[in-house]
């Protein structure tokens, strides 16, 4: 019962990275970025790069593939996106391509063979008898660390109230002065470095190798629109829920129907309440 | 239409039908094959997404309907081939009722999503209950619809002619036009008197149909079905097929699909560079060629000459 | 005309290859391989690898029948539809001579029909399902072409399974309780019942058995139930699963049993040390490894890593036995036509890289001692490989994994 309690959390913690990160450029600059997943990809093959191949120390490592991955998702968004923002077709599909790309550039850089990343602990932990293994409790520590530090940027800075303006009313905002540009560059930039975070973090435990980026960027865009697209709160329940119904049916029932279980949750959601969880369509 | 595209569709067509005569070998007429069934999907995801702005992100949940109704019925049950047709057409036609009653009603990035969802619980379901489907290696050793190559293509090329004929004048009929109305302000439309829902659901139901049919004449074609018939990058395939050939104009997406599946085969010569070169010439076309490459260049070509 | 560009770029291959060899063998057209692989996978890889270190070796020796051998690839991927236009591009496009390849059995079973269409022999070097063969004997005329010479079918590997768990679970390490966990693969799926019948006559009890979705990647609640269910040693089916991450998962729960099975993954040379040696401890089949299986082994395996710089993969010797089969048939029979060089491979008896290879009524390669055979490997310290089964080419005992040691 506290395994499931404790893997459920950890699964959960890391839906809710890369649902956060989706969400909210979504909500900010209604961007559908269908390269998060890439994102979490480069941020693990970072790390295999910088540790394996250059020997840099864990930590600066971490911290350098988190880095490297916001710059690409900053880069990504003023030169790819921002030129299309008028469609969201257009965005979505150029997304896409970024994403396709960047599978086949890991595909010829790195090989097909999975690839592994250190973990920061090694050794399981003990907690009330139940043994989990240390980085999954790292894992734990840094996703909730990490998302509470984000809202509280949100909320406590101005930056963070500007982010909050044009998530509310675009047009508004700018007419307040607010440089909406050099947010979206921002927030896409946090978005990548979340999600860039969650590879690093849960590469050692998960897998690496390049369609990984597939599975987490379906699970972010579940997540997200269960919470309801656009809010925060709303996409870390979500990942609660998901997370925590994946794992049960894993331990209790068969983890062959994870999968399908977690699709049918959202295909029920759109259908019974299609705003999400957190109804109302925009807001942090 | 006019006279110029009359001209250009049947100089197109013409071509088609006869490139496999000079290039007589069943490399090529496979190709081609695939070609004009990409083709096949590429239109009928256009006839509903492209008309209604409702982006459908698991079309695969069609074509692959349509492929393992094929797969049952010959491969399984031993009918002939021929009756796959019908079954391949109903059978993802039901599934556009089951799945579109509850979704239809959602926009944007919330349909995409309900329909991404369904195709993939079909896939899983494909894995899961393999007693019935043979799971990850699916069903092998189905015949042919027509035993020699050339005649297989000829057949699957005039379908696509039929599908995009059929599908193009629904498109420029008042059907159509409530389509192009629904996007532009589905609550206008629903106050001017129109049952909108009715139009989507028999719009979608279409399409399916359609996508479907095609699938039939691809299982036929590779004698297989597996989960790949349902897979979520079968569905964005046929979305950049779309894309690439211009929204909204049936024929251009069905260009888009015949162009895109040769230049895949055309790079064959890359190794394993292959996919990264395709990628990177999408992502060029995507960015500098926003409405899309076929249909804008001969609007283009129409406007230059006019 | 734009389609003839595939076309010269593989001429243009033809040419690259031809170049260099003595006048008047060229004077002959080469007798062409086609391969298809997945190239970007390390099996397509070593695929070509090795079939070049073969042709590169006929072809030194003066070729056959006074002729060069080359090859062509052409990528299948691990899809059906571009499995399918491999096979009609090499056969119809670039007239191969013979088919070498195949990964994945759902594309290889796409594949069987458009192969049987061009009337080209066909040795299958990489997947295992017994279904591939079995085409063979419900239309013989049909799928004559069909051949495996690499690996053993699953099936067969299921029966060297029981015997080891028989031989060494049940006797060396007294262990009667076992777990089964497997991906959800059809071959698995057909193995299964045979591992679970085989155990269960041999006296032991199978206390869970389980099949998971070959992209799982977090095992931890399987491990759980295996470790719930008492039994004590853990059995793998394991193919195009993320074993990686499977073996940090186990060794993470230090799972409280030895374990072992298949594991196509942990095949390769550098399995271990791409897991930090967290595999340490696992028990794999594998088809061959640096030992002296036969006389070819060692010069083979020896060879390779000095042509490439790194240990082959399974697929290696697979397809090195393919291309000299071939061309033994072929100087055998004094032609490349089909039906003679059939007969001829269905005599065969081939001393290969691994054992011997003969094929069986459904043209599928024979398991057995002296035949091709399963090996159990054991990944110990220091990321050793140890062959600890069968008796006569093990190179030592087997270990518990080491956080089992008191």
């Amino acid at each position: 019962m506290l395994t499931v309690l404790i893997y459920g959390a950890v699964t959960s913690a890391i839906f809710a990275m890369l649902a956060v990160g989706f969400t909210l450029i979504f909500g900010v600059a209604r961007i559908l970025n269908l390269a998060h997943g890439t994102f979490y990809a480069l941020g693990a093959y970072s790390a295999f790069a910088l540790t394996t191949i250059l020997k840099v120390p864990l930590l600066p490592a971490a911290i350098l593939s988190v880095a490297f991955v916001a710059l690409f998702g900053i880069v990504m968004e003023r030169v790819l996106v921002r030129p299309l923002r008028n469609s969201a077709l257009a965005v979505l599909m150029i997304t896409l391509a970024v994403a396709l790309t960047m599978q086949q550039v890991l595909f010829l850089v790195f090989g097909s063979q999975s690839k592994n990343v250190p973990a920061f602990i090694n050794h399981p932990v003990t907690i009330h008898g139940v043994s989990v293994d240390g980085q999954r409790l790292v894992a734990l520590s840094i996703a909730i660390v990490l998302i509470a530090s984000l809202w509280l940027f949100i909320h406590r800075t101005r930056v963070g109230s500007a982010i909050l303006a044009i998530s509310q009313d675009a047009e508004a905002a700018q007419y307040m002065g607010i440089p909406s540009n050099r947010i979206f560059s921002l927030v896409m930039g946090l978005s990548a470095a979340l999600a860039g975070a969650a590879g690093v973090i849960a590469a050692p435990f998960l897998t690496v190798r390049p369609t990984m980026d597939l599975v987490p960027m379906i699970t972010a865009f579940s997540v997200v629109i269960v919470g309801g697209l656009g809010s925060i709160p709303g996409s870390i329940l979500a990942a609660l829920i998901i997370g925590y119904s994946e794992t049960i049916v894993a331990f209790y029932w068969n983890p062959q129907w994870t999968g399908a279980i977690s699709l049918i949750a959202v295909l029920l959601t759109l259908v019974l309440r299609p705003s999400g969880l957190m109804g109302k369509p925009i807001s942090l | 239409m006019r006279k110029r595209d009359w001209l250009g569709a049947g100089a197109l067509v013409a071509l088609l039908a006869a490139l496999p005569l000079f290039l007589e070998n069943r490399y090529f007429t496979g190709v081609f094959t695939v070609c004009a069934i990409d083709g096949i999907w590429a239109a009928s995801w256009d006839f509903f997404s492209g008309l209604s702005g409702r982006e459908n992100f698991g079309h695969a949940l069609f074509i692959g309907g349509g492929a393992y109704a094929a797969a049952f019925m010959n491969g399984k049950f031993g009918f002939n081939p021929w009756w796959s047709i019908p079954v391949g057409i109903v059978v993802p036609a039901a599934l556009s009722l089951v799945i579109g009653f509850p979704t239809l009603r959602l926009r944007g990035p919330y349909f995409a999503l309900a329909m991404l969802a369904a195709a993939a619980i079909m896939q899983q379901f494909a894995v899961i209950f393999w007693q019935y489907t043979g799971g990850t290696e699916g069903i092998y050793g189905m015949s042919r619809l027509i035993d020699s190559s050339l005649g297989n293509y000829y057949f699957v090329l005039a379908t696509l002619v039929a599908t995009v004929a059929v599908l193009k004048a629904i498109a420029a009929s008042r059907w159509g036009r409530i389509l192009r109305a629904i996007k532009g302000d589905e609550g206008a439309c629903e106050a001017a008197g129109i049952n909108t829902t009715f139009y989507k659901i028999a719009s979608l139901a279409l399409s399916a149909g359609f996508a479907g049919l095609g699938g039939v004449l691809f299982a036929h074609y590779e004698q297989a079905v597996t989960p790949d018939d349902l897979d979520v990058f079968l569905s964005i395939s046929v979305i950049i097929m779309v894309y690439v050939g211009g929204i909204g104009s049936i024929w251009g997406a069905a260009c888009g699909g015949i162009l895109l599946n040769l230049l895949l085969e055309l790079l064959r010569g890359l190794g394993e560079y292959r996919l990264w070169v395709f990628y990177i010439i999408l992502m060029l076309v995507l960015f500098f060629m926003r409405g899309g490459l076929v249909a804008p260049f001969w609007q283009r070509l129409q406007g230059s000459r006019a | 005309m734009r389609p003839r560009i595939p076309f010269l770029a593989s001429a243009a291959l033809m040419g690259a290859l031809a170049v260099g060899s003595p006048a008047h063998a060229a004077a002959k057209k080469p007798i062409l391989i086609g391969l298809d692989s997945p190239i970007q996978l390390q099996v397509g890889k070593d695929t070509v690898a090795a079939v070049k270190m073969a042709v590169d070796e006929i072809n030194a020796k003066g070729g056959v029948l006074g002729r060069k051998l080359a090859y062509v690839v052409a990528d299948e991927g691990m899809d059906p539809q571009l499995g399918v236009s491999a096979i009609n591009k090499l056969t119809s496009e670039d007239h191969v001579n013979v088919l070498i390849g195949g990964y994945d059995s759902g594309v290889t079973l796409a594949e069987e029909p458009h192969i049987a269409e061009a009337k080209t022999i066909y040795l299958g070097i990489g997947s295992a399902s017994p279904n591939i063969t079995a085409l063979v004997g419900r239309d013989y005329n049909k799928y004559k072409y069909i051949f495996r010479v690499n690996p053993l079918n699953s099936a067969r590997q299921a029966a060297q399974i029981v015997n080891f768990a028989d031989n060494v679970v049940k006797k060396k390490l007294k262990r009667n309780k076992i777990a089964i966990l497997g991906e959800s693969a059809v071959w698995v799926r057909g193995l299964v019942p045979v591992l679970v019948k085989g155990l269960e006559k041999d006296g032991m009890t199978v206390a869970y058995n389980q099949l998971f979705d070959e992209t799982m990647s977090d095992f931890t609640p399987l491990l759980a139930r295996v470790k719930a269910s008492g039994a004590q040693f853990l059995l793998t089916v394991l193919s195009h699963a993320n074993s990686d991450v499977f073996i940090k998962q186990l060794y993470e729960s230090r799972l409280p049993m030895p374990y072992g099975g298949i594991d196509v993954k942990s095949m390769t040379p550098n399995f271990c040390s791409r897991v930090n040696g967290d595999s340490v401890g696992e028990i794999t089949v594998n088809f061959v490894t640096r030992a002296p299986i036969t006389k070819k082994t060692i010069p083979f395996w020896d060879g390779f890593v000095k042509l490439y710089h790194r240990a082959p993969v399974y697929t290696a010797p697979g397809a090195y036995n393919a291309v000299y089969m071939y061309a033994e048939a072929v100087k055998k029979t004094g032609t490349t036509k089909a039906d003679p060089v059939i007969k001829a491979l269905q005599k065969a008896d081939y001393l290969g890289v691994a054992g011997r290879v003969k094929f069986d009524k459904l043209h599928d390669d024979l398991a057995g001692p002296g035949y091709q055979n399963v090996l159990f490997v054991q990944w110990q310290k220091g990321c050793k490989r140890v062959v600890v089964w069968p008796k006569e080419l093990a190179t030592g005992k087997v270990v518990l994994p080491p956080w089992l040691h008191k």
